[in-house]
Order: C-alpha cells, then structure tokens, then sequence
C-alpha cells in the first residue's frame, strides 16, 4: 500500500525555486498496477523516485505499507527499499563489474537471504536468461539487460515494484517482453506495480493510469470505487 | 518480502566481503599500479632496515672482537711515568686482570730486496703477546697465529700490500731501520675497527720491536693504548675511576660497551634515516593512491547509487572499499617484502667495508614495520577519497543532474584530514626515530602539496584568457584544465611533488659530489710528507727538488696543540673539562706559525701581525669564530709541547679548502711563538708523473729519513674516488626507483582519467574533430601541467637543497642549473608523451562505441 499526503518537490534553478510536483494526494492499494503518464519535465519520475525514498519531498509525507518513510534516515531507506521495494530503471542500471547472475544475487545477499543462489537462479530461469549467467552487462542486449533488472528488483519478492520508463530504452519486441513480464509479476505475485511511460498503449493496459503535466495530475482513471489521486 | 537484515550481522558482513571481491577481481588492473608504487616504497624500507638490523647484530655479537678487549685506554702521547702509575695503581686493585701494550703508528715500508723500486704508507701496530683478548685474527691458508710468529721481527701483513710491494711470504721488508720477516697475511684483525678512511695497508709486529725503533720520534702520530681484560663486573666501575682519574687530560678510556652503544647508535641513526627514502617513496605510492582512489570512487558513483538503492547501508559500501585498498595495499606490501628478499640475496656479503662477512636476511622486523607501513599510508590515503561514499544518493540513477553531495562544511571530512595528517606525522617521527625529523619531512610535503594546490588554481586562472583563441585544441586543453572534475591538481601534485624530490636528490647529489671532489690540476701538490724533523728539512727538500726539476717543495712547520682555555667577555672556558664541552674545539689541531697569507687564504677581520711583543699572537679560521663565539681580542690558551701558550686573537681568516695546494690550518701563530721550540715539518710536492720515478723517490726518501711518512695522493684519490662511486651508485639507485615510481604514478593517473577524455573526443569527433586535433590537445594540456609540475618541483628541490646543504651537511651551496632546468623540460616532456600515449586509445576509438556505452 502506498499513500502521500499533500507531497510537493520544490528545487532551485539558479536562484529561483521551481516547483516540480504540485502539493499530490495519492493512494495506491496493495496489488494494484497503476501507469503514471505525462510528458518530459511532467514530474511523474520525480514522484515515483519519491515513492521510493530515493528523494525527499518539499512537503507532506509518504507512507508504505504503514511506515511514514520522509523522517526515515538515509540508511533506513535502503533497507526499506531493501525489503519492500523493487526499482526497475529506463537504463537498466546493473552493475557493470558484476555478470548478470551476480547482479541478481546482490539484493538478496545485502538482505541476507538464506539459499540466495538458489533463488537467484530461480529468477535467472523465471526471465529466460540462464544461459547468460555469466554474462557481462556489456555483453547482454538492452532487453535482456532489462530482464535482468526486473529479475534483481523481485529479489527480494518486493510488495512493490517501481519501474521508470521500463521500455523507453528498447525496441517494440523486447518492450512488450519486459511488459508482458511487469503483468505477469502484478497478477502471479500480487505484487504492487507503479509503472512511469510515455507509451500510451502501455498505460492502457494497467488498471489505473495517472496522468501528470507541469508537475501536476491531470487525469485520473480509476477502477470502479477506488480514488487513487487528487490535488491536495 | 524479506525481513530487513541486521546491522553487523555475519549476513551483512558477508555480504561486504563478498562485494568487497567482486570489486577487486573487476578493478584491481586498474588500481595495481599504484600499488606497486606502495610496494617499492616497501621493499625500499624492508630491504634497508634488514640490511642494517643484520649489520647491527652481527656487530653486537662481536662488540668485544671489535675492541679485542674489555677496556681500551688510550692516549695520542708516549705514557708519562705520572700516568703508569695511575694506571698501575687502579689496575692492582682488580682482582684479576690481564693487560696488553698495543702502539699503532702510520709508516712507510719498503721491500729489502733493493731492485723493488717501490714504498708504502702503512698503518703499523706493535702488540704484545697475548693479543688479542677477544676475537680470533684470521691468517690466510688456515694457520693459527700465534704470538712467537712477531717475536724476532716478525711481521703480519694484509694480502693487498703483498701484491702492492711484490713480496711474498718470508721475504724481509724494512720498516724504519729495522728488517722484518713476513710471516704470514691477516685476513681479519680483531680490534681494528671500521673507519671512513684508512691511511694504508695494516702491519702487525711486536710491541717491543716498535718501542726498540725510531719510528716513535717527537711529532709522530702514534697512538699508545692499553688492553685489558676483567671480570664484567669490573669493567664500568674501573672505566668509570680511570676517567675520572685522566678528567682534565687527554687520554680516552672506554669499554666494549661504549663500542657497543656507539655501533648501535650510529646504525641505527642511519637505518632511519635511509628508511625514510622508504617513506618518502612510500608516501608518492599514498598520493598515487589518493588520486586513484578519488577518481576512482568518481567511476563508481553509479555502482554505489544502484547498490543503495537496492537496500545497502553506507557503512556496508565504506566498508567495501576500505577492505579494497587494504587488500589491495597489503598485496602491494607483500609484493614489497618479496622485492626485498630478493634484493638482500643479491647483497654482497662484506658490504659494510671492514666488518667481515655478514649475512643480510630479512629481519621480522623489517618486513612488519614495512608492511605496516604499505598498509597505512594506502589506507590513509584513500580514506578522504572513500569518505564521499557516503554523500552518494541513490537518486542519481533517476536525475544524473543532481549534484552528488551538497555543499556543506562535512566535519567528518575535516576530523578524517587532521587525524591523517596527524598519524603520517607520527608515521614519519617514527621511521626517523625523531619528531623533528618526522615534523620536518612531512611539514615539507605539506607546503610543497600546497604550493602545488595554489599554483594549480593559479594556472587555471592565468591561462584562461587562452580559451579566447581561435585555435581549437588550445582552446580545449585550456577549457581542459579548468573543467570541474579534471585531474589537474591530482596530477600537478604527484608530478610536481615526485619532480621535487627527483631533481633535489640530483641537485644534492651534484653538491655533494663538487664538495668532495678532488682538484686535479697540473700545479697541484699529489704527494704530503710528514713528521720530517728539524735537522732533516734541508735534506728532503734538496732530494725532491732534485727529483722533479721545476718542482718546488713546501716545506710547512707544524705542531700538534690543544685549546686549554678561552679567556674573554662572552666566553670563559677553563680547562680541558669546559672546552670538551665545546665538542670539537677540544680536539687536537695541527697548527702553523708563518709570517704572511698563503695564496688560498685571506684576513676578513682584524689585520696582520703586530710588534706587540707583550703576548703571542694567533689567526683563526672564520669557522672557530662561528663555531666557538671566539673572536678578535680575545685570549686563546694552548697546551703544546707540554707547555702552556697564551695567544691573542688578531685576524679571522678565511681559507679556500677545496684548493689544497697551500694546505690550510685552524690556528696560524706569530713566528716567535714557536721558532725556537722543537718541531716537525709536512711538506706537499708536486711528485714525478711516472711510477716507477715515483716509486723511486718514495724508496730513497725512506731510506735515508726512516721516520718520515709520505702519503701519496694518487692512491689516496683512488681510495676516496671509490667511496665517491659508492655514494653516487646508492643516490643514484634511489633516484631512479623515485624515478620509476614518479612515472608509475603518472601513468596511473593519466590512465584513470582516461574515461572522461574518451566520452568528450567522441562527442568531438561526431562533430568533426580529427585524432591529430584531439591528440594535440592532449599535448598541450599534460605539457602545460608538467611544466608547471616542474617549474614548482624545481623551486622546492632549489630551496631544499639550500636547506640541506647549509643546516644539516654543512656544505657550501651551489644552485645545480643544469639539473633543475633538465629536470623541468624532462618533466615537461615526460608529462605530454605519458599523456598522449596513455590517451592513444582515445584518439583511435570510433566515437559510437564509446558514446553507446555512456
């Protein structure tokens, strides 16, 4: 479950504050797939990097699964995201010293999972990569590269899933791999799935669509009897 | 969903260990060379340390073979009858006690075969049997040396002077008037110590056939020493009563254990001081490791973002890469040790000259000090660098334009410099044995390391106008220099920091070279005769110049004297005691009396000779005034001769030493002071060129005035030019591993900043750059910043040679021009092509491989 109360990001641009996210009210329930669209500079990044902890709002604050994570310390947070959140990025983000199996056992070495390998290879399998274990990031394509990122960020089995423009960095076939693969996760799983796109038929199929400009929403789909945004 | 891991739990400290691996099997190509900079620091401290620590206790072991005795009393004069009985009443009240007689003198000898045309200075000594209390003497083919082999004019030579005057076992020399027997050859003499310089081959004889010749004349330089052997017990209460009992003269009695502090102390003085080259070295391999460790942690910014955002803590990813440059430093530590073993196998055995054979192995010691001390200085120096992990934010990965950490004053930061700076200060005092030293070495490095800051900013500002050109790669080598994030200082300040000490080694090696060095001109004199009496004057100047015609001989009338006394306002020493205090002012001098200047010297204060007949009147060198506080007007007393001689102070001179045509004297009397009293000439002479001429003098002069020693300055310089060599080989060896690792740490830095430079000459190249434009750009920026490294490396080698030379060698100063404008243009040079060729692949990469890979 996430919800913010009336959060806002303001930053500096030279001297002046921007505001980049307008005072939000939000509430996603538990298992949930929601897609936030806009165009660039809308904000929906800057809000799902908040929901993640990765940055702290101006104002208001931000609860997940019942802990209010804006008075959180830095290393709170990691462990937060540790064991509830899995972040999947527009460019992948692996590491580039480590192979692709390695890449999938950090989180749950950090977490200290016992049977890790085994776990790690289970989810190697669960993306159809095992055949590129040992495989460098370099050495991977943009798509299995993204495999391998949705395959670390469900490590941990993350109540939660984040994923920043999941396609943007790939073609229209290994997109619509890596979407079939965030469903696929939202509906065996129950896990919950926040997805930031511009690709508007990927929106569609989520169950809410929030869409975002100038820092503000501006339309909100919902599911039958379920508010998810509003301006606070 | 997993439950969140506890903090230091075995899970999490796996998990860093693990990482910690990962990262180093990914990074450690990249890294090593700056290890290995650690690592030659190591092995240079390691492998000093151990030499001199084995010295050192094989030395110990053989204190008393180095003394062959338990007590050496010993005085430059023949024993007065006062002084035996001194000597003889303490020594009664010993229990047990055993005594030897030992007189050692420099003469000449000569082969009594009449067609070997050929003399040598040699250093004789006469002992008693019984000799030596300790220790074995070694004689060559395995005899056992036995006391009757001197008795009957026996004499025990070294193997040299076999070859040296073409004799053999049991073929008779003359030494004095006297004809000996060869014996046998000594290969190692117990008692005879080690020292710089050696007057000649040594001889042994018979103390009674010594006494019995006429080599012991008035003036002769010889030394009278009592042996003796007591119960240990004894030994310091007796040292302790004769000392006190010869207080206000000049005899010297001291123990095996004096020897033994003193072997001690001054190895040990030079093992710390030689280690700190180590450290020195070691610290350029630290600043490597901060440069790399800063840009290195700039390179993984991402990594530790993503690993952050997968839920590591700050201290698991500080931990990663402390453990990093630990194993990393410790390897290069251990590389280090390994160099060093290998370098003490390759240690001639008899390197400490006249101390035999010693094995050199690597001393625990040693190998953990200099472990350590890899490990340190790595770890320290990469920690400010590390501390920046914990400014990293995770929301890079989302917004690459955010700025990494704020701006803030970070006390952690400022607490980590100071305790650093703190800890390689005490590193420092430590190798040194001595705070001073340490606070020096590193107050050194620290202002050359700010001076190096500044004039990087300094740089940045002066050559911006430049980025104004139209020129294009000016333009970006100076956009280049200024541009956040550039390694300018980090590769100013190791270049410049590793110029500083290369081209000051040199500098100082040039100075010191050009203080010992030896003139050799046409006219100057290659042959000194000493101890020439009175009555024989006339006779050895008639024989030289009539040997080498054109030659003249300068006959110089000396005395031997010692300062009993200073009598005036600002210093009043009274007696032997107050002017021992005063260090070297108490020691024997040779002094003159003349009428008038020689050619290398001249008054600066005060004036000639005055007609005062009321006192006596003495010149003194320039440096007894600085040294002393003495000066004009003021009354010197002497003891010479037996008499006491009070002189006033009239004229401070100052003597060119390095011209030794003249000679040079401390303490120049009046001529009535000493005209009349009994006294020894030296002469200086300028010898025939050919050898066998030469060979032929020297044998004639024996011949007639026995007494007379002539030292000849050909083998003297060839003897001192060894040394020289020797000095020179290790300034040199030290060099150039400073050298090396300098370059190591260049190529490293130019290396790790490779990845900034690849990303820009892509983009450069899309829009239409060429690799010759990029390359010279390159040039111009890395020849900027070497000449700038050299420039200010030059200006702190020119101030600590100046320093050095002036404070601590007490030599004269000379600026060193080649060297310092060499080493500029060579860093200079060195810096453009190391960064063009470390750049190579920048210049020949296609840009899409590079710009699809950011």
């Amino acid at each position: 479950m996430i919800e913010l109360r009336g959060v806002s990001k303001t930053v500096t641009s030279g001297d002046r504050p921007l505001t980049i996210l307008h005072p939000l009210d939000l509430f996603i329930p538990s298992g949930q797939c929601v897609s936030i669209v806009g165009p660039s500079g809308s904000g929906k990044s800057t809000l799902l990097g908040l929901i993640a902890g990765l940055d702290a709002p101006t104002t208001g604050e931000i609860w997940i699964d019942g802990v209010e994570i804006t008075t959180l310390s830095e290393d709170a947070l990691a462990s937060l995201r540790g064991s509830n959140i899995g972040f999947v990025f527009q460019f992948f983000h692996l590491i580039p010293s480590l192979s692709a199996f390695e890449n999938i056992l950090v989180p749950l070495e950090i977490a200290g999972v016992t049977g890790a390998r085994e776990k790690a290879e289970g989810l190697l399998q669960e993306v159809g990569l095992e055949e590129r274990a040992t495989h460098y990031p370099s050495q991977l394509s943009g798509g299995e590269q993204q495999r391998i990122a949705i395959a670390r960020a469900l490590a941990n089995d993350p109540p939660i899933l984040l994923a920043d423009e999941p396609t943007g960095n790939l073609d229209s076939a290994n997109g619509h791999h890596v979407v079939e693969l965030l469903l696929e996760v939202n509906r065996r799983r129950g896990t919950t799935v926040v997805l930031v796109t511009h690709d508007t038929e990927l929106a569609e199929i989520t169950e809410v669509t929030l869409s975002m400009r100038d820092g503000r929403t501006e339309r909100r789909q919902a599911a039958p009897g379920e508010p998810v945004a509003r301006e606070a | 969903m997993t439950a969140p891991v506890r903090p230091f739990s075995s899970a999490s400290i796996s998990f860093v260990l693990k990482m910690t691996l990962r990262e180093i099997r990914a990074s450690w190509k990249r890294l090593v060379v700056f290890f290995v900079c650690v690592a030659i620091g190591v092995g240079a401290i390691v492998g000093v340390r151990s030499i001199i620590q084995s010295a050192r206790s094989a030395l110990l072991r053989e204190a008393r073979t180095l003394l062959a005795a338990d007590v050496l009393v010993q005085s430059r004069q023949p024993w007065t009858e006062e002084q035996l009985a001194t000597l003889q009443a303490r020594f009664d009240q010993m229990p047990r006690l055993d005594r030897i007689e030992s007189i050692e003198t420099a003469t000449m000898i000569r082969p009594a075969d009449s067609t070997k045309e050929v003399a040598k200075l040699v250093e004789l000594r006469g002992v008693q049997p019984g000799f030596p209390f300790y220790g074995t003497l070694e004689l060559a083919g395995g005899a056992t040396f036995e006391s009757s082999m001197l008795a009957g004019y026996g004499a025990l030579v070294r193997p040299e002077l076999l070859a040296q005057l073409d004799v053999e076992v049991g073929e008779e020399v003359i030494i004095g008037d006297d004809v000996y027997e060869i014996r046998g050859v000594v290969l190692v003499e117990p008692g005879h110590q080690l020292s710089a310089f050696s007057l000649g081959s040594r001889v042994l004889v018979d103390h009674a056939a010594l006494v019995g010749s006429d080599l012991l004349t008035f003036g002769s330089r010889a030394r009278y020493q009592t042996l003796l052997r007591l119960e240990e017990e004894q030994i310091e209460p007796l040292v302790e009563r004769l000392q006190a009992d010869f207080e206000n003269s000049f005899v010297r009695v001291w123990s095996y254990h004096r020897t033994e502090n003193r072997v001690s102390r001054n190895l040990g003085r030079a093992e710390n001081y030689l280690s700190l080259i180590g450290f020195v070295i070691v610290i350029l391999g630290g600043i490597g490791v901060w440069s790399v460790t800063r840009v290195f942690i700039q390179q993984k910014l991402k990594t530790i973002a993503i690993l952050k955002c997968l839920g590591a803590r700050t201290w698991q990813l500080l931990a990663v890469y402390i453990l990093q440059v630990f194993v990393l430093g410790f390897g290069g530590s251990l590389l280090g040790v390994a160099m060093a073993t290998l370098a003490l196998q390759a240690v001639p055995v008899d390197v400490v000259a006249g101390y035999g054979e010693i094995s050199f192995g690597l001393t625990r010691s040693a190998a953990v000090q200099g472990a350590g001390i890899g490990v340190l200085v790595s770890l320290l120096f990469a920690l400010v660098p590390l501390l920046d992990v914990r400014h990293v934010r995770p929301l890079l990965l989302l917004r690459a334009t955010d700025a990494p950490w704020s701006r803030e004053i970070d006390w952690v930061r400022i607490a980590a410099i100071g305790s650093i700076t703190a800890a390689l200060v005490v590193v420092a005092s430590w190798q040194a044995d001595s705070w001073r030293v340490g606070a020096y070495v590193s107050g050194g490095f620290a202002g050359v390391a700010v001076v190096l800051h500044l004039a990087a900013s300094a740089l940045v500002r002066v050559v911006a106008p430049l980025a104004r050109t139209t020129w294009f790669p000016l333009r970006h080598a100076v956009i280049s220099l200024g541009r956040p994030g550039n390694q300018t200082r980090t590769i100013l300040l190791a270049v410049g920091l590793g110029s500083f000490f290369l081209i000051g080694v040199r500098a100082l090696q040039v100075n010191l070279l050009q203080e010992f060095a030896l003139d050799i001109r046409e006219d100057a004199p290659d042959m000194f005769l000493i101890d020439i009496q009175q009555d024989q004057a006339s006779g050895v100047r008639e024989l030289l110049e009539s040997r080498s015609p054109g030659a003249r001989a300068a006959l110089l009338p000396v005395l031997r004297g010692r300062v009993t006394g200073v009598e005036e306002e600002s210093v009043d020493l009274d007696g032997a005691e107050d002017v021992r205090g005063r260090g070297s002012l108490g020691r024997e001098y040779v002094v003159t009396y003349r009428e008038g200047l020689e050619e290398n010297e001249r008054i600066i204060d005060g004036g000639p000779w005055t007609d005062d007949p009321s006192m006596t009147q003495v010149s003194i060198e320039q440096s007894i005034r600085e040294r002393f506080d003495i000066d004009l007007g003021d009354v010197i007393r002497f003891a010479v001769l037996g008499r006491t001689i009070r002189a006033r102070v009239v004229s401070v001179r100052e003597v060119q030493w390095s011209d030794t045509r003249r000679g040079g004297f401390m303490f120049v009397f009046r001529p009535d002071a000493f005209e009349d009293a009994p006294h020894s000439f030296i002469a200086m002479f300028r010898g025939p060129e050919a050898m066998a001429e030469r060979g032929r003098l020297q044998r004639d002069l024996v011949a007639r005035y026995s007494n007379v020693s002539i030292i000849d300055v050909r083998d003297v310089m060839s003897a001192a030019k060894e040394i020289l060599d020797a000095v020179t080989l290790a300034i040199s060896v030290v060099g150039a591993i400073t050298v090396f690792t300098g370059m190591l740490i260049l190529i490293g830095s130019v290396a790790m900043t490779k990845f900034q430079r690849l990303y820009e000459a892509a983009i450069f190249k899309t829009l239409g750059a060429t690799s010759r434009m990029i390359a010279t750009m390159t040039l111009l920026e890395y020849g900027g910043l070497g000449t700038l490294a050299g420039i200010v490396g030059s200006a702190g080698a020119v101030l600590l040679t100046w320093v050095l030379s002036r404070y601590l060698l007490e030599i004269e100063w000379h600026p060193a021009f080649a060297q310092n404008i060499g080493g500029i243009v060579l860093t200079a040079g060195v810096v453009a092509v190391v960064g063009v060729l470390s750049s190579v692949d920048v210049f020949r990469r296609r840009p899409l491989a590079t710009l699809r890979a950011e």
